[in-house]
């Protein structure tokens, strides 16, 4: 039991080279905390699925190494009593039923047959228990991976990418059950590549890029210090001195407009309208985790350190 | 242990392969039977009923097909994932396999023997040829086919373990055993290794009269040696696949 008392997941310093020739995983080191959601998020490609593969043991990483609870996946004794993993949404047989499916694997972890009907419950496949899944669509194959994932009464659920292929009612209650297994404690470490995805359920987010962390922390920290005031004005001269002396800092991003950081609306107002500078457009801009993201995942990559304000280069 | 087992019996038993393949073994099995008494120069006395009970063996085939499907099917539809997330062991895992696909295998033999001895029994005493069960060439060719057949299942599973990818494993498989194994008798420096072929061992474990090479300077092995051969035919692949391709990178 001892290895359960803490579903923590430590990933330190975990390298993957495929054929000696691709770097799909780079020195990449984060923590995943129980009773929270952290949502693993990066582009297709970026090496979130490999990452989540060394965690549980079925891809041997290259150098690094990744624990849970303190110990390396393959050396948890009944793991799927302590890991709930869904994988690709294509792992099941598909001249078998859902029920026979789980059912399997309970045979394995020693539980009742009837704990296959429990989660099929759970996760609203009760209909489909009997049909093959051949004949399933994929957000049912997703159903069909968290129940099992479920099985076993884990303390920590590893996900990969279950959003992928739910209707909006789906991804509303795969939400409002991610938030309800972190409430009880258990560690929810969920991979997307798309933001919206967990944005709204994530406590905290790893973001990857091309197999290397760009950025790790709550949702707050990671936005915090980015709202930003755009101004229009024929007279930017004129602007930029109004301006001379606050504790600010302006970019233009086109002839006639420029982004300021470190003021509110209000303040811009007030000082042009001080200084007679006449303004076409004076707006605040919300700078949202989407933003962030796709500022911090696509082109360049930024330097590690950088705080994201700089980070961002104002493309929307 | 006991768990597993149940596992891999439950997998096999929520598809429909098992139920085509044992189809297939009693097709075989009859067509075989058949095809030896019907023809006018085919069994007309007891000493030919022992090398007749033989030709159920070719139910290996079958059962080398299901072994191997036992392990590639789970690559090929990645059933891999959660088994091996379950059982992180490759060895339990392949083991549990090897027991269960065992089983299966003398399951298949059973009933491949008993339907040459269902068609043969009574068509052969119409020709006043009387099968003597108590006859100790008649045993020993039953119970050498049973043996053949279940250790074949084991093979198919080794094979599977080692070679992963299902089309592969089932294309390379048949074809070594139904031509390869036989052409090695063409080349003349690895001529003489032919006896240690599974095929050829399997012979040797089934005949009990006469020499059953086709060629007259390399002899088929004594039953035991035969029996020795196919055991490590059924465990070296096996025991090969857990320890290094079971544990390859799972994709």
């Amino acid at each position: 039991m001892t290895q359960t008392a803490d579903g923590r997941i430590v990933v330190d310093q975990l390298t993957k080279w495929f054929g000696g020739k691709v770097l799909a995983v780079d020195r990449l080191s984060f923590t995943v905390e129980p009773g929270s959601v952290t949502g693993f998020l990066g582009p297709n490609g970026a090496g979130k699925t490999t990452t989540l593969r060394m965690v549980l043991g079925l891809v041997h990483p290259t150098a690094g190494n990744a624990t849970i609870g303190g110990l390396p996946y393959r050396q948890l004794r009944n793991p799927t009593r302590v890991v709930g993993a869904a994988l690709e949404s294509s792992s099941f047989h598909p001249a078998r039923t859902a029920r026979n499916h789980l059912r399997i694997l309970c045979i394995v972890d020693g539980l009742p047959l009837q704990r296959a009907d429990e989660v099929l419950d759970l996760v609203g496949l009760h209909e489909a228990a009997r049909r093959k899944v051949r004949t399933f669509s994929m957000g049912m194959r997703q159903r069909l991976g968290l129940a099992a994932a479920l099985l076993g009464d884990p303390h920590v659920l590893v996900l990969d990418e279950p959003a992928n292929g739910l209707d909006p009612d789906g991804i509303r209650w795969l939400r409002g059950l991610l938030r309800h297994l972190a409430g009880q404690g258990r560690t929810v470490l969920v991979s997307s590549h798309q933001l919206n995805e967990v944005q709204e359920i994530a406590d905290r987010v790893v973001i990857l890029n091309r197999g290397q962390l760009v950025r790790a922390g709550s949702i707050a920290e990671l936005t915090a210090g980015t709202d930003s005031v755009l101004v229009r004005s024929p007279n930017l001269d004129g602007l930029h001195q109004a301006l001379t002396g606050q504790p600010i800092t302006v970019e233009p991003v086109a002839p006639d407009a420029l982004r300021i950081r470190g003021l509110t609306t209000d303040q811009v107002g007030h000082l042009a309208f001080t200084a007679g500078v006449e303004l076409h457009e004076l707006s605040g801009q919300r700078f949202d985790l989407e933003d962030l993201f796709f500022a911090l995942t696509q082109g360049e990559q930024p330097a590690p350190g950088q705080p994201p304000a700089q980070v961002q280069a104002g493309q929307r | 242990m006991t768990r597993l087992i149940r596992a891999e019996f439950v997998k096999l038993r929520t598809t429909q392969v098992w139920f085509w393949l044992l189809l297939g073994a009693v097709a075989v099995s009859a067509l075989l039977i058949v095809a030896q008494i019907a023809p006018s120069d085919g069994v007309r006395n007891a000493s030919d009923v022992p090398d007749m009970f033989t030709s159920s063996s070719t139910a290996y085939v079958v059962v080398f097909v299901l072994g191997v499907l036992g392990v590639t099917t789970e690559f090929r539809y990645q059933t891999i994932t959660p088994t091996v997330l379950q059982t992180p062991s490759r060895w339990a895992i392949v083991t549990a396999k090897m027991i269960t696909y065992g089983i299966v295998g003398a399951i298949y033999a059973v009933v491949a023997i008993a339907v040459q001895i269902v068609i043969a029994v009574p068509w052969l005493s119409s020709k006043n040829v009387t099968v003597d069960f108590g006859n100790d060439h008649v045993r020993h060719a039953i119970i050498g086919v049973f043996a053949v057949v279940a250790l074949f299942g084991i093979v198919g599973l080794g094979v599977g373990a080692l070679l992963r990818n299902q089309i592969v494993a089932v294309v390379v498989g048949i074809l070594f055993l139904l031509l390869l194994e036989h052409l090695l008798l063409l080349i003349p420096g690895v001529r003489h290794a032919w006896p240690y072929m599974p095929g050829a061992a399997s012979s040797a474990i089934m005949y009990t009269s006469g020499d059953k090479s086709p060629v007259d300077d390399v002899h088929l092995l004594s039953t035991w040696a035969g029996l020795v051969v196919l055991v490590l035919w059924a465990f070296v692949p096996a025991i090969v696949g857990a320890a290094f391709s079971m544990n390859r990178d799972i994709t």
